[in-house]
């Protein structure tokens, strides 16, 4: 973040204060794409997810699944890619919440008026769809996809869908899911609740999920541990002990500045 | 008196438009006996429903004005507040949600919980009104009452509770089952107006048995004694039941749902029922007004009938014997012949006739007493107005007034339009606080605001209708706004020398953008050394307030603006007031020119429900109008599509969102918030503005 960010406070010429707001304003985005949480994992690309690829974040209720992987749009949004957010249990106001309340503590710091401009220069990048669990399904996915993408209104290029049951019973969506992605250019990330009573196997993947881990190129877990969220790599990490343990504040959700 | 409190109830009835408000108000008011045939809305006997005075509102078959209606059911007196179901009255709302003490929110069984029920019930939670669901029309095609018990759940957050089921539903509603009293209720005679008792069908016992279950474990939480009887599951008194159900209305933490088909005449007498039961009287609601002597601290109010008077104007209409206005009297009593003082203007008056409404007729009364409502007439006032006895100076507190996002300039067609107009103009400016009218200096047209197409629209039909003043209307124009984006200094001297004593003054600074707070300008004096005189700092900021007005960009008015003096010069003989506000207008206009100034616009909240088939062209639409979509939610055969378009994109948009959905889909709008306008958008606007400007030359 501090190596990054220092670039920007050559001295600009005068005679281009008119430049002035845009350079503090791309200097925000800037400093905010570096917070990315997964850069803290030892990922240094952006993109880490190839085209057609799925992403799973593992928790038990209400430890950060959707903070997580808000906070992961909010980035690929900073960096101008358009982002789906299809949501299962929530209604779009709650998801817009969601990404406003994270994108003001992730932006706190900064004046007021700036972030307010960059947060409407980012929400264009954003669409939320939401579905009832029960009468989800993926034709019906792709078609209001194919709505969005027919007329030019949005082309997503990152997917997230939050509350599909994420079991070997669904392995036929999921599989639709993944030929959607990648015919429409997209990696997609998963929320994939797990339950307390359930015994993870022997690659750290519970029961339920083991048999459909193979459609996953990268799988998260969140785990508490006393007043903390560690977030761990089970499948998928480029080195197989991250630097260091990767931390999510739980007051904010957001990954915590170990600096 | 006291006593009788107890069975008053200030209602009002709020839904989302065409959920069969006006309709149950019809069928309340048969029932009570206030009036005695039934007219539909729509009817075609050509009469309309009783509620609905205005013609204009029969036409279109919509509520626009709320009327205030007393009537009795069991020894209880109703006072019914028929509220205006379209957002862009939503100042009429609000304002009746204010003299409220309880409300019946109306929903429709097929089409459940709407975008525009959920902003009534955002209005009903900022006034804490306490109420009960109804749900209407469940002998519709598609009617599913406990879909819409989710919807209240989920989407609005109330703890809704069943307290009764339908005995069949679509054609087959046939009546309710209470589940108090476990009985089931008919509706017989031509209007419904028999209601037959019987028991419960066999087939629907079982699920009123398990509905029953749900109601009393969900009233248990509010009454320990009745926790405790059913725990030891011992037979549970009715009244028990009652009691603990009405402390959760009270507390907004329960809503009883009722169901019904007002048209059908069904479910509407035990609707009543259950206003007398659960709703609260004026003692149960704590008001509260400021007093100006002393600071604005908050006086909470008693509904003693003994003590001074405290009443809010809450609406007024002009009738064929002048001005009638609504008063809800909160503390006191309004007495013929008793003086009363507006504590806005501090003019004293006495009161002449009092009367109480029922729709169109009236009934005089002696005297209003606190927690009623009626009306007064002759008292010259404007909406909002709160009068007090001689004596104290007391307010209710003020409501919360939006400002105006659309404006349109009209012209009367003749010269007795031209009287009439202005006529019609100062009383709707009374009625209504987010209507305004003002003449343009420039073009000298009058021009009328207001919160959207539709609210200017009824009132320029209105003028035509009751005043008979025919005139012409101009484009609808957005209410766009100026600002800057970067700090620039100034430097200007204003100097006449032409004949008699000469104008001079130097005013030297700078001008920076607003960054916190929501003020739309600020000025600073940073004089030093009496480079400008004291006695001409007060005219510097007065010439820079008159630029603010209009901007020198495309006037339009200048918004978070900071204005820093910090040198100037002076003339002996030539300065004057006058000559600073010159030069402080010229300051102005240079550093303004070299502060990047833009123009914002109004960008709206659209919130469009559509059949799921419509929702692609839906999007599409708003696409097209420079909107940026926020998100599409499924809720089974239709889709809600949340957008942010700009209010300039809005004008006809219901027309074209009703050819594209073979017109099943609705929107509403409400203004969201001020943003930048597109370069290429600056420029049009710029275009139509010298166009506006060289034509009114």
């Amino acid at each position: 973040m501090k190596s990054g960010a220092s670039v920007f406070f050559i001295p600009w010429p005068a005679g281009r204060t008119n430049k002035l707001k845009d350079r503090t304003i791309n200097m925000i985005k800037q400093e905010l794409i570096l917070r990315n949480p997964l850069r803290h994992l030892g990922f240094e690309t952006e993109d880490i997810l190839p085209t057609g690829g799925f992403g799973a974040v593992l928790a038990h209720a209400g430890v950060g699944k959707t903070a997580l992987l808000v906070q992961l749009a909010l980035n690929s949004m900073l960096r101008s890619r358009n982002v789906l957010h299809v949501s299962l249990q929530d209604p779009v106001n709650k998801v817009t919440l969601w990404y406003g309340e994270l994108f003001n503590h992730l932006a706190g710091q900064h004046e007021g008026a700036q972030t307010n401009k960059l947060w409407d220069s980012v929400l264009p990048h954003r669409f939320i769809m939401t579905f009832r669990v029960e009468s989800f399904t993926v034709p019906k996915l792709e078609e209001r996809l194919n709505d969005l993408t027919a007329q030019g209104i949005f082309k997503p290029e990152m997917m997230i869908v939050d509350g599909l049951h994420c079991e070997e019973s669904n392995r036929p969506a999921l599989v639709a899911l993944k030929s959607l992605a990648g015919k429409n250019g997209m990696h997609a990330w998963f929320t994939v609740h797990t339950h307390r009573h359930e015994k993870p196997g022997q690659d750290g993947l519970p029961a339920s999920f083991s048999p459909i881990a193979d459609l996953f190129d990268l799988v998260l877990e969140l785990q508490t541990e006393h007043a903390d969220v560690h977030i761990k790599a089970l499948k998928g990490a480029v080195s197989a002990t991250p630097a260091t343990a990767l931390l999510l504040d739980p007051s904010t959700m957001l990954i915590k500045d170990r600096s | 008196m006291k006593n009788k409190l107890e069975n008053v109830r200030n209602i009002g009835i709020s839904a989302h438009i065409d959920s069969g408000k006006t309709t149950l108000t019809e069928r309340i008011l048969f029932y009570t006996k206030r009036i005695h045939a039934i007219h539909d809305v729509k009817g075609k006997d050509g009469v309309g429903a009783t509620m609905d005075s205005m013609e204009l509102e029969k036409e279109r078959g919509i509520t626009i004005a709320s009327a205030a209606t007393f009537c009795e059911w069991l020894e209880h007196e109703i006072n019914i507040i028929d509220t205006p179901g379209h957002v862009d009255f939503t100042i009429e709302v609000e304002r009746s949600l204010r003299v409220l003490d309880g409300a019946v929110l109306v929903l429709c069984s097929v089409g459940g919980v709407q975008s525009q029920s959920i902003t009534v019930d955002l209005q009903m939670k900022r006034y804490k009104v306490p109420c009960i669901a109804f749900i209407n029309k469940c002998d519709r095609s598609g009617a599913d009452p406990q879909r819409v018990i989710n919807q209240l759940r989920t989407k609005l957050g109330h703890n809704a509770v069943a307290l009764q089921i339908p005995i069949g539903l679509e054609t087959d509603f046939k009546g309710v089952i209470d589940l108090l009293a476990m009985k089931a209720l008919f509706f017989d005679g031509d209007n419904g107006e028999r209601v037959r008792t019987e028991e419960i069908p066999a087939d629907l016992l079982d699920e009123a048995r398990k509905k029953r279950e749900e109601m009393v474990e969900a009233a248990t939480m509010f009454s320990d004694e009745l926790m405790e009887a059913v725990l030891e599951e011992k037979e549970i008194p009715d009244s028990l039941i009652i009691e603990a159900i009405r402390r959760g209305t009270l507390e907004r933490k329960l809503t009883p749902v009722m169901v019904g088909s007002a048209y059908k005449n069904k479910g509407v007498q035990p609707l009543l029922d259950a206003v007398t039961r659960y709703l609260p009287c004026p003692a149960d609601i704590e008001n509260t007004a400021l007093d100006l002597d002393n600071n604005e601290a908050t006086v909470v109010l008693e509904a003693d009938p003994e003590k001074p008077i405290v009443a809010l104007a809450f609406k007024m209409e002009d009738g064929p014997y002048g001005q009638l206005t609504y008063v809800r009297v909160y503390q006191g009593t309004l007495a013929k012949g008793s003086a009363i003082v507006n504590t806005r203007t501090g003019k004293k008056v006495k009161v002449g006739r009092l009367v109480r409404m029922h729709a169109d007729q009236m009934e005089d009364i002696e005297a209003i007493s606190s927690g009623y409502i009626g009306a007064l007439f002759g008292i010259e006032c404007a909406s909002g107005d709160t009068f007090v006895s001689p004596g104290s100076n007391l307010t209710m507190t003020s409501m919360f007034v939006p400002e105006p996002v659309i404006s349109l300039a009209i012209s009367p067609k003749d010269n007795k339009s031209q009287i009439n107009m202005s006529k019609a103009l100062n009383r709707f400016t009374k009625e209504d606080p987010t209507f305004r009218t003002h003449v343009d200096d420039e073009t000298n047209e009058t021009i009328i605001e207001g919160m959207g197409e539709l609210h200017l629209e009824i009132y320029v039909e209105r003028m035509k209708r009751e005043y008979n003043a025919e005139v012409e209307t101009g484009k609808p124009r957005v209410a766009y706004r100026e600002t800057i984006t970067q700090r620039a200094e100034f430097n200007y001297t204003h100097k006449k020398q032409t004949g008699g004593s000469g104008q001079y003054g130097r005013v030297a600074g700078y001008m920076e953008p607003i960054t916190e707070g929501t003020e739309d300008f600020l000025f600073v004096n940073e004089v030093r050394g009496g480079a400008i005189p004291t006695q001409f700092i007060a005219a510097c900021e007065k010439g820079f307030q008159q630029s603010i007005v209009k901007g020198p960009k495309m006037e339009f008015p200048v918004t978070g603006v900071k204005v820093v003096i910090n040198d100037g010069a002076s003339h002996a003989v030539d300065s004057s007031d006058m000559a600073f506000q010159a030069a402080a207008r010229g300051a102005f206009r240079e550093g303004y020119a070299k502060a990047k100034p833009v123009v914002h616009e109004p960008i709206m909240k659209v919130v469009v429900e559509s059949p799921t088939e419509f929702q692609g062209a839906v999007m599409g639409l708003l696409n097209q109008r420079r909107g940026m979509i926020v998100g599409a939610q499924d809720e089974g055969v239709m889709t809600v599509v949340e957008a942010q378009v700009p209010l300039a994109e809005m004008f006809g948009f219901s027309t074209v969102l009703r050819s594209a959905t073979q017109g099943k889909a609705q929107y509403t709008m409400e203004f969201a918030l001020y943003r930048q306008v597109p370069q290429s958008i600056a420029e049009q606007i710029a275009e139509e503005v010298a166009l506006r400007k060289k034509s009114a030359a």
